[in-house]
């Protein structure tokens, strides 16, 4: 989005090893702890499989996805946390006409309930599909995953992070994105040979390492290219092209109009008479 | 108090059958409004984290707007291009225009979660969203609008002065509408930009913005032509359809400039499949040939541009095209092959049939109490009367300026 390329480095990452998640649905009780949101009726087997609740939700700012498949004529499980991914260049920040999601230089992409206005344009941008409205309020807000901007701000780690028995760890861009790579190289049997979330959307603050392959777990396949650049290409010429159709139809008026000028000049000339002192300049344009 | 209730009541008494009925329909549209907003978004529309913008979104604004374009097409061709028979035509798409664009924003209010907080987008710029800049031409366009529909409004009831200051703001109103409408016609395709991998390749590419510009300029032209005969249809105005020749000679060279944009933009700079959905591709098919191919080739034999019930058939046609491009767009073309189908709630579809309905019913209105259509501006007098005179020329600007807040 801006000319000079920030430093992400520093922000603080989330690097999610789904080959050790052991689908415990810790992280989603401690979000809704953390977060005070309230507990939604939901059904077992509504979504895939063990999968509860079927999908996020303006009370659910992170599930567990599970994923039934047979390995060997096995019958395995394969789970993996999802949650807003907090782009190094959200979508969901450009888009908005208010400015309502801010990528902070820690990390998190927060959103400001004070001055959204509804108008749900973020939902449309966001990739992961992340931001949730309360469709349960005459004037609904959106509701997301908070980052636990509020914990760290305080040297805390996410809530969702403390409650993970095993499978997320957390700490710099660059050193998780080094974690990955080496637990990569050291187990290639094991892993994909991809860090989902390095390159997605122009790199984000959540990696996922997995066994399967990404499609078939239901990871969406998203542009490698910052998602803000699509429309910047576009918005960036806005100036240019108002002052352009703006002078451009100027000059043209002024052209049609000169010609106008010269013939009515001329008709007063032979029609001999003598032009008043005040001729107004407004009525140059009557025919 | 009652005296005057009872006029009204007896006016509207006098109405003809057909626009009680667009009343009934816009007190319908009211009450389903009402009812939006009592008992919120989420009960009352078929929307959901899915499809976060349905029919309001698709329709009242995505669509509306081009529709509403034909005051700035035409004020363009008549004042810079300087085709000055078509004048007559102007006034009343300025009308169109403003009271087009006005309910844009009413159906926008209506689709926002905060609409109390609409003017934040006013403190809070955020340059970088194509809603912003929408949001701010929009409320600018309006008031360009206004001013110029001012015009007949001043004329009615004979204040010369403010229309005198209106009569030499023309050319810049004109111009400026031009520009803010280009930018935010444009703007309404960038907003599908950044749904990237969501919106279909046979409609995504990175000459959406400009392919919605060139489509409002044509969409604008048409519903000039539509408006124009049905007023000389059902208001016995006088019949305009040598003027509209004129136009009708304009909308080939505009529908097939956008048609090779277009296909060269699809073939050329999509990414994805594009023969993947059998039903998108029928969609997209549909859309260039009634829309673009049919009206193209119909206007392009003289004996149809001539033909007052030909022009109304090509412009009908071409503004059917541009409708389920939009709807293609906003809607159809968003919507993943695995979700489930979206259609509007009944009250989602009362307040927009409300909203067209009220456009027509305030056009009519309009048109019977205010000079739009006797409107020959070789014939107004602009000139100031008598006891004006006595003003000195210095002080007639900021007197101009300030009887025209008054009024
Ligand atoms: S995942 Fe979506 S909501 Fe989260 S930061 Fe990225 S664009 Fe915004
Ligand atoms: S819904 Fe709110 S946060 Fe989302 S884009 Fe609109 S104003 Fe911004
Ligand atoms: S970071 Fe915080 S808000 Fe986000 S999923 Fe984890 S606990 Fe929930």
């Amino acid at each position: 989005m801006s000319s000079t390329p920030v430093n992400y480095d520093k922000t603080k990452s989330f690097l999610i090893d789904t080959t050790k998640c052991t689908g415990c649905r810790g992280c989603q009780v401690a979000c809704k702890q953390w977060n005070q949101l309230k507990a939604e009726n939901t059904t077992f087997f509504s979504g895939e499989g063990y999968q509860n609740p079927p999908l996020m939700s303006e009370y659910t700012f992170t599930r567990v996805k599970f994923k039934d498949y047979q390995k060997d004529g096995q019958n395995e499980f394969a789970f993996y946390k999802e949650m807003c991914m907090h782009c190094n260049e959200p979508a969901c920040a450009s888009v908005c006409p208010v400015g309502a999601f801010v990528k902070t230089p820690e990390g998190p992409v927060v959103y400001d309930a004070g001055r959204c206005i509804g108008c749900r344009f973020c939902m449309i941008a966001c990739p992961f599909g992340i931001p949730k409205y309360e469709w349960s309020k005459a004037f609904p807000l959106v509701r997301k995953c908070t980052g636990c901007f509020s914990r760290i701000k305080e040297g805390m780690q996410p809530a969702c992070v403390t409650a993970c028995p095993t499978a997320i760890s957390y700490g710099s861009r660059a050193d998780m994105i080094k974690e990955a790579e080496k637990r990569l190289k050291n187990r290639p049997d094991r892993y994909q040979q991809t860090i989902y979330g390095k390159d997605e959307a122009g790199g984000t603050s959540i990696f996922y390492l997995t066994e399967q392959p990404l499609d078939e777990l239901g990871f969406k396949p998203v542009t490698q290219r910052s998602l803000p650049s699509y429309t910047w290409q576009a918005l960036r010429l806005v100036p240019g092209i108002f002052l352009t159709v703006g002078g451009g139809l100027s000059l043209l008026s002024w052209f049609t109009h000169r010609k106008e000028r010269i013939r009515q000049e001329e008709a007063f000339k032979n029609s001999k008479v003598q032009p008043e002192t005040t001729v107004e300049e407004t009525r140059e344009d009557q025919p | 108090m009652t005296a005057a209730a009872r006029i009204i009541i007896n006016e509207i008494k006098g109405y003809h059958n057909f626009l009680k009925f667009m009343i009934g329909l816009v007190v319908m549209g009211a009450l389903a409004t009402m009812a939006r907003f009592i008992f919120g978004l989420g009960v009352t529309t078929n929307l959901n984290d899915v499809y976060p913008w349905g029919l309001w979104i698709s329709f009242d604004v995505v669509t509306a707007v081009p529709l509403a374009a034909g005051a700035f097409t035409l004020g363009a061709i008549v004042h810079c291009f300087h085709i000055k028979k078509l004048e007559p035509l102007v006034r009343p798409a300025i009308v169109t225009g403003f009271l087009g664009y006005s309910l844009v924003c009413v159906g926008l209010l209506l689709d926002l979660g905060q609409p109390q907080r609409a003017w934040h987008t006013m403190v809070y710029w955020n340059i970088h969203s194509p809603m912003f800049e929408v949001s701010m031409c929009i409320m600018a366009y309006t008031t360009v609008l206004f001013l110029e529909f001012l015009s007949p409004v001043c004329e009615k009831f004979g204040y010369h002065v403010p229309l005198r200051v209106l009569r030499w703001l023309e050319m810049p109103l004109v111009i400026g509408a031009a520009a803010i409408s280009t930018l935010h016609q444009s703007s309404l395709g960038t907003f599908f930009l950044i749904a990237v991998d969501k919106l279909h390749a046979l409609w995504y590419n990175p000459l959406l913005p400009l392919l919605f510009w060139m489509s409002a300029i044509f969409t604008g032209i048409s519903i000039i032509i539509l408006e124009a005969t049905m007023v000389h249809r059902y208001l016995g105005q006088p019949d305009e359809s040598e003027l509209l020749e004129v136009l009708t000679k304009i909308l080939p060279w505009t529908l097939g400039a956008y048609l090779i944009v277009k296909l060269a933009a699809t073939a050329l700079l999509s990414h994805g499949p594009l023969y993947d959905r059998p039903s998108l591709l029928t969609l997209f098919l549909a859309e260039l040939i009634i829309g673009i191919i049919i009206p193209m080739f119909m206007f392009m034999k003289k004996a149809y541009r001539e033909d007052d019930r030909m022009q109304l058939r090509g412009a009908s046609l071409v503004i059917a095209g541009v409708v389920l491009n939009r709807f293609n767009v906003s809607m159809f073309g968003m919507e993943q092959a695995d979700q489930a189908i979206y259609y509007p709630s009944i009250i989602e579809s009362l307040v927009t049939i409300g909203i067209i309905a009220a456009h027509v019913l305030f056009f009519v209105l309009l048109a019977k109490y205010f000079p739009i259509f006797e409107h020959h501006p070789e014939t107004v007098d602009y000139s100031l009367p008598d006891h004006a005179h006595s003003m000195t020329a210095a002080h007639e600007h900021s007197h101009a300026s300030g009887s025209e807040s008054v009024h």
